[in-house]
């Protein structure tokens, strides 16, 4: 059983440099510990640094300083091909413009990520079957990406960051370029993915969505300002 | 993998543009690589078709101080070889024949040898049909077996197996076939360097050899060659070794023959050296033309793949975010270079099959081995490793490059490509700089041979080729077996021929000039010593017929012509050119001297009565020797070439000379007819051959560079449209725009050909060899080449800075 908090984030930095001994500070001494089955809303302003906060949680970004933990293991002691077999293993990621790979089938765009993992091919052909069948989407299988909506395509991304059973995602305005309906589709997925005991963490500018979560994360300037409920 | 394949093919079909260009940016260079590894693969990797070639060897002898150095071996001295050599396993001599076949309606000259007993089972080649040559068939009057070639048998004898055992008329004897060779055997082989009618011959008939009694007296004639097989276990070196020892007995023994000095040698070469040896220079020329012009071809490949993987920076964002690792990013993109590239070789291999034919058809008279040089399954693995090699050269620079993306700029909703962006374009830049400075090397290497060439076709024969038809000719031995029949045959055939319409002059030569045949004969000088200090001169001789001189427009430079008095009972008379003259009488008058000459009845001393221009015999590129002419009526030779002059177009006189010929004989085929501008054109023909190579590969490079440096400077219009926005909306006139794509082009270009002109500088000493009166720093071609690839490049630069202009301020600044 696990003790400790799934994420716990010291003294993190982020600055990238301006000129001689000039430097602009996007994340300034971070200090954020997230919780197995949290549902965490990242929120502020324009520029705040929320999503370089978040590809640092998944580890797109290793220009920072300080200590992050994954699930115990420190990921700042890692080399780069360990970290990403962690993030493989560990993270889904969601994107605000869904980022399916345009030259795939929608089973092709969810076989990706197994593949990369090395499953398979029977097992691969049954966890895709299976996401398909549990969001709906038998019937868009072969269809490419430009053949779906917007909506059907953020259903796409999710099912991508969520099949290879990832115990973090990380979700990036997931519905910033969706009209309402479907947003409210989107949040009622994450949470359903919640229950089911998937730690999300989303940056979101929209009150509605954040109002999803059990926690909200108020960044301004690179400094968390305020940090409300969790468990 | 089989992933990475379909992607690779989907991409490819939804990219049709990028792909056709890409398929024949490597058609090219793959193509041109292949075809010129057919020909490598035929002539030097291939073995000869002969059972254990490399133990195959060719003998010989030399004489140093007369400069003779590759001269057949007399009958006397091939039994003694054959005797006394232990090193061998079998030894065979043999000459080259033409017989003359009364099969069919109208007489037909056909190309063969007379071989030794020893030849067949020496190269290990079994006949399809019947047997070879017996030992006892090899003496004068057993002699009237023949062994044919396939080729033969079909072409006159419909593949008719009654053909064994039925008679063959050839010069007027009756010949018993008694085996058929397979359709690929080939012996003798046209030995390198031998240009000319022979080169592109193949034998159709084998005749026993038997030596007659006359020829074993004169051991100083020497007209056969000899070919022998190592014994298991002995090297070149060792059987080199025994074969000085049997020299110097012979030496010892017969020292009247030999000068006692090491002048007189023999020399093993192994046969294949001899028979492709001498193209491997060539070989070697053109694949380092088309491994550069392979390398263009790859760094456009390059440069088209980094701009593709700067459009898809967000893909690979994307696959590197779900989890994809780097080495699996490459395998990816260095399966769909290699998948373009098989594809293009598909198409390389038509093209080279095409352009082996083309080689093939200009070659016949450079190409030895011509009928093996084919694409065949070597020739496809071949292609297939260099598509393979080629779509991973070309597909790692831009694999590796796009291998780690920037994930938060290329993954967040409007990010840029970032500094990934400047790295490719730093990538591209120095691909087409190398591009250039390629491009300029095989240029330039092409451009000096061009101007050798040209120089080549500027020299002057020494004779005047125009509007002259030459024909062969071979009197059998049993219609024409004396001095005096031939003669009386020879002096009718003047007298017809010189009276058709249309004929100035007629002459008969038993040699052409730069035909690749040569003879040569020793002989004295009054009051010259010679001994074993002064070994006796050698030089080469012709024999001619009167009016052969005014047929070839030869000047007369002192003393007369032959006449028709100059005929067997007159006194011997000789003419000598201007470079024997030169070099026996340096100070005096030859003209008047004697020069005693040897013959079949012994020595006689002939009058010099002439003294003639220089020719340039050996090629046009070789320097004129010194040469002495024997009239043919008092030294006939049954086998003549005949040169006749017409005002006109001198292939018109053909018929007339067959109809002539056959009303004094109408078993008397001719062969070989030809003007001499194409025995002229025939003996530049390896020089041609180069020539047209490098220039096609050079073409190919130049337009290879100049697609690539439109495709680079495309793309940085592309890349630059906002720049160009905001320049505009700041003030920019069209000019302005264009100078600004413009200068950038002229810095890669200007980059690239100073490299190039190092490289070419330190590397075009290489065709030294090759080259005729040009040296290989000719600074008018350096300067020509690179005016013309600036030229051409900077063209190929215009069009995307045109476009540039007329791009829309606002359409241009929306893009930011």
């Amino acid at each position: 059983m696990m003790t400790g908090p799934l994420i716990r984030l010291n003294h993190i930095e982020r600055c990238y440099p301006l000129g001689k001994q000039q430097f602009f500070y996007v994340l300034r001494d971070i200090n954020l510990e997230v919780e197995e089955g949290d549902f965490v809303s990242v929120m502020g302003p324009s520029g705040a640094g929320k999503s370089t906060l978040l590809h640092l949680l998944g580890m797109h970004d290793f220009g920072w300083t300080g200590e992050y933990f994954l699930d115990e293991t420190a990921v700042h002691r890692l080399k780069p091909k360990e970290r990403t077999t962690l993030r493989n293993e560990q993270i889904g990621f969601v994107f605000q413009n869904y980022n399916l790979l345009d030259d795939l089938t929608v089973y092709e765009n969810l076989d990706i990520p197994l593949s990369y993992r090395r499953y398979g091919k029977s097992e691969r052909s049954a966890l895709v079957a299976d996401t398909l069948d549990r969001f709906s989407i038998v019937g868009k299988k072969d269809l490419y990406p430009r053949q779906l909506s917007g909506g059907q395509q953020q259903l796409v991304s999710i099912a991508r960051a969520i099949i290879a059973k990832p115990k973090l995602i990380l979700a990036d305005e997931p519905t910033g370029n969706l009209h309402s309906s479907q947003a409210a589709e989107i949040m009622q997925l994450f949470k359903k993915l919640n229950s089911e005991g998937t730690t999300i963490i989303q940056v979101t500018h929209s009150e509605t969505n954040a109002a999803h979560g059990n926690r909200i994360v108020q960044l301004r300037d690179g400094w968390i300002v305020d940090s409300l409920g969790g468990k | 993998m089989f992933q990475d394949l379909r992607h690779a093919l989907r991409l490819l079909a939804k990219n049709p543009l990028f792909t056709l260009v890409g398929i024949l940016t490597l058609g090219l260079g793959i193509g041109a690589t292949s075809a010129v590894f057919t020909l490598v693969n035929a002539l030097l990797i291939k073995p000869l078709p002969y059972e254990d070639p490399a133990h195959l060897v060719l003998l010989f002898e030399h004489f140093k101080d007369q400069h003779l150095d590759t001269i057949p071996v007399s009958p006397p001295e091939f039994l003694e070889y054959k005797a006394q050599l232990k090193s061998f396993n079998k030894l065979a001599a043999f000459d080259t024949a033409t017989f003359n076949l009364s099969e069919g309606e109208l007489p037909e000259r056909v190309f063969g040898a007379k071989v030794s007993a020893d030849l067949f089972p020496l190269l290990g080649v079994q006949p399809i049909r019947g047997r070879t040559i017996r030992p006892e068939e090899c003496a004068v009057g057993r002699d009237d077996v023949v062994v044919i070639s396939e080729r033969l048998w079909r072409r006159k004898f419909d593949r008719d197996p009654r053909v064994l055992g039925s008679k063959l008329m050839a010069d007027g004897r009756a010949f018993t076939v008694v085996g058929i060779m397979p359709a690929s055997f080939e012996f003798p082989l046209p030995l390198f360097n031998v240009t000319g009618a022979q080169f592109g011959e193949q034998a159709d008939v084998w005749q026993p050899l038997g030596f007659t009694d006359a020829e074993m007296k004169r051991r100083g004639s020497r007209s056969y060659g000899v070919i022998g097989r190592l014994a298991p276990g002995v090297s070149s070196q060792q059987a080199q070794a025994e074969l000085e020892t049997v020299v110097r007995g012979m030496r010892t023994q017969f020292k009247d023959n030999y000068p006692q000095s090491d002048s007189f040698g023999a020399t093993l070469f192994p046969l294949k050296e001899q028979v492709v040896g001498g193209m491997k220079p060539l070989l070697f020329i053109l694949l380092g033309a088309v491994g550069l012009v392979l390398l263009i071809a790859c760094a456009n490949l390059a440069t088209m793949l980094l701009a593709r993987a700067t459009a898809r920076e967000r893909e690979m964002a994307i696959r590197v975010a779900v989890g994809a690792s780097r080495a699996r990013l490459l395998r990816q993109s260095l399966t769909e270079s290699v998948v373009l590239a098989i594809c293009g070789a598909a198409l390389g291999i038509l093209l080279a099959n095409w352009s082996v034919e083309l080689v093939k058809s200009i070659g016949t008279q450079t190409i030895p081995r011509l009928s093996e040089v084919h694409i065949d399954g070597a020739v496809l693995l071949f292609t297939l490793a260099i598509a393979i090699g080629t779509g991973l050269l070309f597909g790692l620079a831009p694999g590796l490059a796009s291998g780690k993306p920037d994930l938060t700029e290329s993954l967040k909703e409007g990010g840029r490509s970032s500094t990934a962006g400047r790295h490719h374009n730093r990538l591209r830049s120095a691909l087409v700089i190398a591009e250039v400075a390629l491009a300029l090397v095989l240029l330039t290497g092409a451009g000096l041979l061009l101007k050798s060439f040209v120089r080549l076709q500027n020299v002057s024969p020494g004779f005047n080729p125009s509007n002259v038809l030459t024909a062969e000719l071979s009197l059998p031995a049993l219609r024409y077996p004396d001095k005096a029949s031939q003669t009386n045959f020879f002096a009718e055939l003047d007298r017809r021929i010189a009276s058709l319409p249309g004929v100035t002059h007629a002459g008969l030569t038993i040699i052409l000039p730069m035909s690749g045949v040569n003879s040569d004969s020793s002989f004295m000088i009054d009051d010259r010593i010679v001994d074993d200090a002064h070994p006796g001169p050698d030089e080469e001789i012709r024999l001619v017929s009167p009016d052969y001189f005014r047929a070839l427009e030869m000047p007369l430079v002192k003393g007369r012509f032959f006449t028709a008095a100059d005929k067997l009972d007159a006194p011997p008379v000789v003419i000598i050119n201007r470079a024997l003259a030169q070099r026996y009488w340096p100070n005096g008058e030859a003209l008047g001297k004697r020069m005693q000459l040897p013959t079949r009845e012994g020595p006689v001393w002939a009058n010099i009565v002439g003294v003639v221009g220089d020719l340039h015999h050996r090629g046009l590129d070789q320097p004129v020797k010194p040469e002495f002419y024997v009239p043919l009526l008092q030294a006939p030779y049954p086998s003549v070439i005949l040169a006749i002059r017409s005002p006109q177009d001198a292939t018109s006189l053909t018929s007339a000379l067959r109809s002539t010929i056959q009303a004094i004989d109408p078993t008397l085929p001719i062969a070989h007819v030809r003007t001499l501008e194409q025995v002229i054109a025939d003996s530049v023909a390896p020089r041609r051959l180069s020539v047209v190579l490098l220039t096609v590969f050079a073409g190919i490079a130049l337009i290879l560079a100049s697609v690539g440096i439109y495709g680079v400077m495309s793309f940085l219009v592309v890349q630059r449209t906002h720049e160009i926005g905001v320049r505009m909306a700041l003030g920019a006139q069209r000019s302005d725009v264009l100078r600004l794509i413009i200068v950038r082009a002229g810095i890669l270009i200007g980059t690239g050909t100073l490299i190039g002109l190092i490289i070419a500088f330190f590397s075009t000493s290489l065709l030294r060899s090759v080259l005729y009166e040009v040296s290989a720093l000719d600074l008018s071609i350096f300067l020509f080449v690179t005016f013309v690839l600036a030229l051409v490049a900077l063209l190929a630069s215009y069009i995307p800075a045109q476009r540039a202009t007329r791009a829309d301020p606002m359409i241009a600044l929306g893009r930011g």
